[in-house]
């Protein structure tokens, strides 16, 4: 049996070697390196030293955060919310979930194009009804200090579809007989949702949110190709400021950057799990 | 399922409840979809009415979008990569996937929880923070800017989730099967092959969905990866689109839809697939 099972295994840990555990080695060694393809130098800390000098950078972290916080306070309550009032069942509720959960399936390039459109300041649709509503009509949300953060937020903290499937399926699995209970103790549908249904979702409320950081930590495709950052690097993240010094050529500093994103990651993670009390059934 | 008819029949609702539900569910359906529901719309307009900006509905309709996405912007060529990219890379992942994924649930043996739980791991990171050494293996191994290269690399990025989906699917199947094949002689290939292929069957083809399109929107990589117009897929393109708009806005905003409706398409024809599928990969 220890042969085949060695082949088995074999095209897996080589894809996983070759494309994570090989980059992820070069990622911690080079962030203490000046490199830059032939050019190549230990530099002990200085590409920490530079990042925490560095504005922008914390600029970007601030943003990132941003983001994540949007996801955390704004999505996935709304999509929990969402989730609760559909697994009520209410009449045509099984189109109202495919309904909502479409714009999940809708890559973050295309929302650049779809909210470039959106919100141009002349032709795009959110001033022209705003106009139509008698408010000023000409601002340039993506272009405006002020404003370009949320804007940038507003794309994607709609897009709920994930959530409210990883709730209702939660609450699927919760027994009959606990509402039975509840209704026979003469409880009302808000107490239930409430009292009953909403503490046993900790779990997957959790999970919605490790899902979501890390999709927000890690935040490129949308900003890169909406604002590339501007104005001003108002919306730029870590990954687009990593991605800056990968094309500058500065690949030691860059792999410092990534190393900052994914310590971030390890971090918000582990803080969610331990908040959430997740991992608690076996791996 | 069943818990929640049970929330619905506890009582009749009043009216004002109903109002408040649909209510709350139009207003974020409406939120959720209007840019993108305006922009397909958009697609069957002229030029001149996308630039005024006025009309919700397109006046005069026209397809003539469509026409210039594919004569002017070649988006054919773009979609040909990307279904390439998404079939290959799909297939790749689940055949590393499957071949890891029995083992790892069947079998016991020195280091395998560590190697389950590095698989996981990659599935918990931001993977965009390596970008920098990954472009760097890619192109030592002679892989940058090739659609081989492409392939092979979006089977090992869709290998993780892929693998713990369907261990955890392997998992909670009882081994009978197998063991009985393998008494009567089957070796460990041919009982993978025979018993356990056809009984993931399920497994398989919802990982296969979602699998694909994860990959047909992937931009991060295919931009660090590729440069070749040739070589490049339909989210790049998309990202060139935006450039385009000066002078072909139509071919642009049509391509863009057309971009969008395979993975909804996919959606709305495999949904069972495509939630369990991720409800699965969150959970695990």
């Amino acid at each position: 049996m220890r042969g085949p099972v060695m082949v088995s295994l074999l095209p897996g840990i080589t894809l996983f070697g070759i494309f994570f555990l090989v980059p992820f080695f070069v990622l911690v060694a080079t962030a203490f390196a000046r490199w830059g393809g032939l050019d190549f130098a230990w530099v002990g800390l200085d590409n920490y030293q530079r990042m925490f000098d560095d504005p922008v950078f914390f600029k970007a972290f601030g943003n990132t955060l941003f983001y994540a916080a949007a996801s955390m306070f704004i999505q996935v309550p709304l999509g929990v919310a969402v989730g609760m009032v559909l697994a009520l069942r209410p009449r045509g509720w099984r189109a109202l979930r495919t309904i909502i959960f479409v714009p999940f399936v809708i890559s973050g390039a295309a929302y650049a194009v779809i909210f470039s459109m959106f919100y141009n300041p002349r032709s795009g649709l959110l001033n022209n009804v705003l106009g139509a509503l008698g408010l000023s009509g000409d601002r340039d949300w993506l272009f405006d200090t002020a404003t370009a953060r949320w804007a940038v937020a507003g794309t994607f903290v709609f897009i709920i579809g994930f959530v409210v499937v990883l709730v209702m399926a939660e609450i699927a699995s919760i027994p009959n007989e606990i509402y039975e209970a509840a209704s026979v103790d003469g409880a009302t549908t808000w107490q239930q949702l409430t009292r009953i249904t909403l503490p046993l979702l900790r779990n997957v409320i959790g999970t919605a949110i490790l899902v979501r950081l890390l999709v927000d930590i890690g935040m490129f495709d949308l900003v890169f190709i909406l604002t590339a950052g501007g104005p001003d690097d108002a919306t730029a993240t870590l990954a687009l400021y990593a991605y800056r010094a990968y094309l500058n050529g500065e690949w030691g500093y860059a792999n410092a950057v990534g190393s900052v994103i994914l310590a971030v990651g390890l971090v918000l993670i582990v803080t969610v799990r331990r908040a959430f009390r997740i991992g608690e059934r076996a791996l | 399922m069943r818990s929640a008819e049970s929330v619905a029949a506890a009582g009749k609702r009043p009216r004002w409840a109903h109002v408040l539900i649909y209510g709350f569910l139009g207003a974020v359906a409406l939120l959720a979809l209007t840019p993108t529901v305006w922009v397909m719309l958009s697609s069957f307009k002229t030029g001149n009415q996308i630039f005024s900006g006025e009309g919700f509905w397109p006046s005069p309709f026209t397809v003539q979008g469509f026409v210039d996405a594919f004569t002017q912007i070649h988006l054919h060529e773009y979609l040909l990569n990307t279904l390439i990219y998404a079939t290959l890379g799909t297939l790749g992942a689940l055949v590393a996937a499957f071949l890891a994924a029995y083992p790892l649930a069947r079998f016991v043996f020195v280091g395998r929880n560590a190697l389950v739980a590095l698989f996981s791991l990659a599935l918990a990171l931001p993977l965009v923070g390596l970008a920098t050494p990954v472009f760097f293996v890619v192109r030592e191994l002679g892989l940058f800017d090739s659609r081989l290269g492409m392939v092979i690399f979006y089977s090992a990025l869709q290998f993780p989730f892929t693998f713990i989906v369907l261990r955890a699917f392997l998992v909670s199947t009882p081994p009978e099967l197998e063991e009985a094949a393998m008494m009567d002689g089957a070796g460990y290939f041919t009982t993978l092959l025979r018993v356990v292929l056809p009984l993931a069957r399920p497994a398989l083809a919802t990982v296969a969905v979602v699998a694909f399109v994860n990959i047909w929107n992937e931009f991060f990589f295919a931009n660090l990866l590729l440069v070749s117009q040739e070589n490049q897929n339909v989210q790049l393109a998309l990202a060139g689109f935006k450039s385009q708009f000066g002078f072909n806005v139509t071919g642009a905003v049509a391509g863009a839809t057309v971009v969008m409706l395979v993975p909804i398409c996919l959606f709305l024809i495999l949904q069972r697939q495509v939630i369990s599928g991720l409800t699965a990969g969150a959970v695990k």
